[in-house]
């Protein structure tokens, strides 16, 4: 009995500790080199509690999609060039504070609703292999993106300030600066506490998303999306408009993914043109995996776990790199190489995962068939 | 055969697009930032000529912005169409200082606005107290650009 008892104690360890490894992993990793870094506690909380409030609306807007079935939302690119159009035109109109984020919020919903019912469409047509088609329609939007940006916006779009424009005239220039709403939200209602300066209002929007999303579940097109996301012929059965709801899904993540990325750069202060977009979807798909999440299952728990972890990580790797190999290059080499690993993780696992149940389903098929032949043949004798 | 149109469907739309409109129509006038540029310097307006004060104390939202001598310039930043602020003043050696308030309805489209505060002082109408503000360093190949400030998720420049 004991034995028994403790067998399966041992079980469910192992079950959670497979099902957990990368959450674990990262937790060690961060045991190991937070002494080793030698920050400070409130310094690490006080960057760590900056980089939750601008990251989590971003990584929120991964979940939709995931609940649709349709994998990591790489296409969440699009949203956050979306956002940064928008805030050109809200620097180049010059409103600046929380108006200025509010109008940038809403210049980005056009923009956003647009792309994302053009990436949902591809989408349909890929179906099964949303996730690569994701990635490479984020790299064609970001040509066309680079095209409006740079040559569009001057002679056919107009904009006035010379301090945005390049200075041959048209085109933008690599940075534009958003000094006049540079963390606005974040400093509305403020407090710190212990030395940890906590964005009150940035947190509350964080919180109104996770509500949105749990209350969404339970709406229609919610369990649609869930049904679509476990069977799309059973869902189309069902009498559920499979094609549309995936695009609903992709367009609702787009548009938050704008909102996010508007989020994300009011904290910053300025946009990088050209770079700010081109690495935030892998980046956010790599910290929402770090919390436990994968292809098929995502919660608000894992992204906020996965903010903790991966940006824990990147805030102490360059420096404990720096204090064990004496080259802080090669801290910033293994939180780069750790952040492309385990999204490469995520996604063999789910692969040997579906591989094994398709295996597992054929083999029960043959069995069943097996046994179905032996009835006739004995009842045949 | 027609698709029938959900009217209920379609009016929350067209309610949801005017509500945004609506907002970002508010946002636009309350988020306007203006930077002001507060001149106590002689000025000639509609053929009268306005000296300098000696002295003018300026004062927004209970803050001392800037004390002002004869040919200095004071700089506010502004957000919405609207500009408050009291001038504590001197116009001569030896008066008195003097208190005024003054809310100055700023042009929407000019970004930068120069005020001159002796003429203000003087009851010139506001209107034509304000000016564009012109900078002569216009933003050039030498202008320097911001540092970029990111996550640091790359591995940068080697």
């Amino acid at each position: 009995m004991k034995n028994e008892n403790s067998n399966g104690f041992g079980k469910k360890l192992k079950t959670f500790l497979a099902s957990n490894s990368v959450p674990i992993m990262f937790i060690l990793i961060c045991a190991v080199c937070i002494p080793i870094s030698g920050f400070s506690i409130s310094y690490l909380l006080n960057e760590i509690v900056t980089r939750m409030g601008r990251n989590i609306f971003l990584i929120l807007a991964l979940l939709i999609p995931i609940m649709a079935g349709m994998g990591l939302n790489f296409g969440m690119t699009l949203g956050a060039m979306a956002a940064e159009i928008a805030l050109i035109f809200v620097a180049d109109l010059q409103i600046w504070g929380i108006p200025g984020v509010i109008l940038a919020m809403i210049f980005s919903i056009p923009i956003s609703i647009v792309l994302g019912i053009v990436c949902g469409k591809i989408l349909n047509r890929s179906k099964g292999r949303e996730m690569i088609t994701s990635y490479i329609i984020s790299y064609f939007i970001n040509g066309i993106y680079q095209l409006v940006v740079l040559y569009m916006m001057g002679p056919i779009i107009p904009i006035k300030h010379s301090s945005i424009k390049l200075p041959r005239g048209y085109g933008i220039r690599n940075t534009v600066s958003l000094l006049n709403m540079r963390r606005c939200l974040d400093n509305v209602f403020a407090v710190t506490v212990g030395g940890v300066k906590i964005p009150v209002l940035t947190f509350i929007l964080i919180g109104l998303l996770c509500l949105f999303i749990i209350w969404f579940r339970k709406t229609k097109l919610g369990q649609d999306m869930r049904a679509v996301g476990q069977d799309m012929e059973v869902a189309r059965d069902a009498g559920i408009d499979v094609e549309k709801t995936r695009v609903i899904s992709i367009v609702m993540s787009t548009v938050l993914a704008g909102f996010g990325m508007v989020i994300y750069l009011q904290n910053m202060g300025n946009i990088a043109t050209y770079s700010s977009h081109s690495q935030i979807g892998m980046f956010c798909i790599a910290a929402l995996l770090v919390g436990g999440a994968s292809v098929e299952k995502a919660s608000i728990g894992n992204v906020f776990l996965g903010v903790i972890l991966f940006h824990t990580m990147f805030i102490v790797a360059p420096s404990a790199g720096a204090k064990i190999t004496g080259d802080s290059m090669i801290g910033e080499y293994f939180r780069v190489f750790v952040s492309y690993a385990v999204i490469t993780v995520a996604l063999v696992m789910y692969e040997t995962k579906k591989r094994r149940e398709k295996g597992k389903l054929g083999a029960q098929l043959q069995e069943d068939q097996e046994a179905e032949e032996k009835k006739a043949k004995e009842a045949k004798a | 055969m027609k698709k029938k149109v959900n009217v209920r469907s379609l009016c929350f739309k067209i309610g949801f697009i005017l509500i945004l409109l609506i907002i970002s129509a508010v946002m636009l006038v309350i988020g306007r930032g203006h930077t002001i540029y507060l001149d106590n310097k002689k000025a000639e307006i509609n053929g009268t000529q306005y000296d300098a004060y000696r002295k003018i104390t300026v004062y927004v939202n209970g803050e001392k912005l800037a004390k002002l001598s004869a040919k200095d310039r004071g700089m506010a930043e502004n957000m919405g169409q609207t500009f408050s602020m009291t001038l504590e003043y001197e116009k001569e050696k030896g008066d008195e200082a003097k208190t005024e308030e003054f809310t100055l309805k700023l042009p929407y489209n000019l970004d930068g606005i120069v005020v001159n505060l002796p003429a203000l002082l003087e009851g010139v109408p506001q209107e034509d107290c304000m000016s564009e503000f012109v900078s002569l360093l216009a933003a050039d190949d030498t202008e320097e650009e911001e540092e970029i400030v990111t996550d640091e998720f790359a591995l940068g420049d080697f």
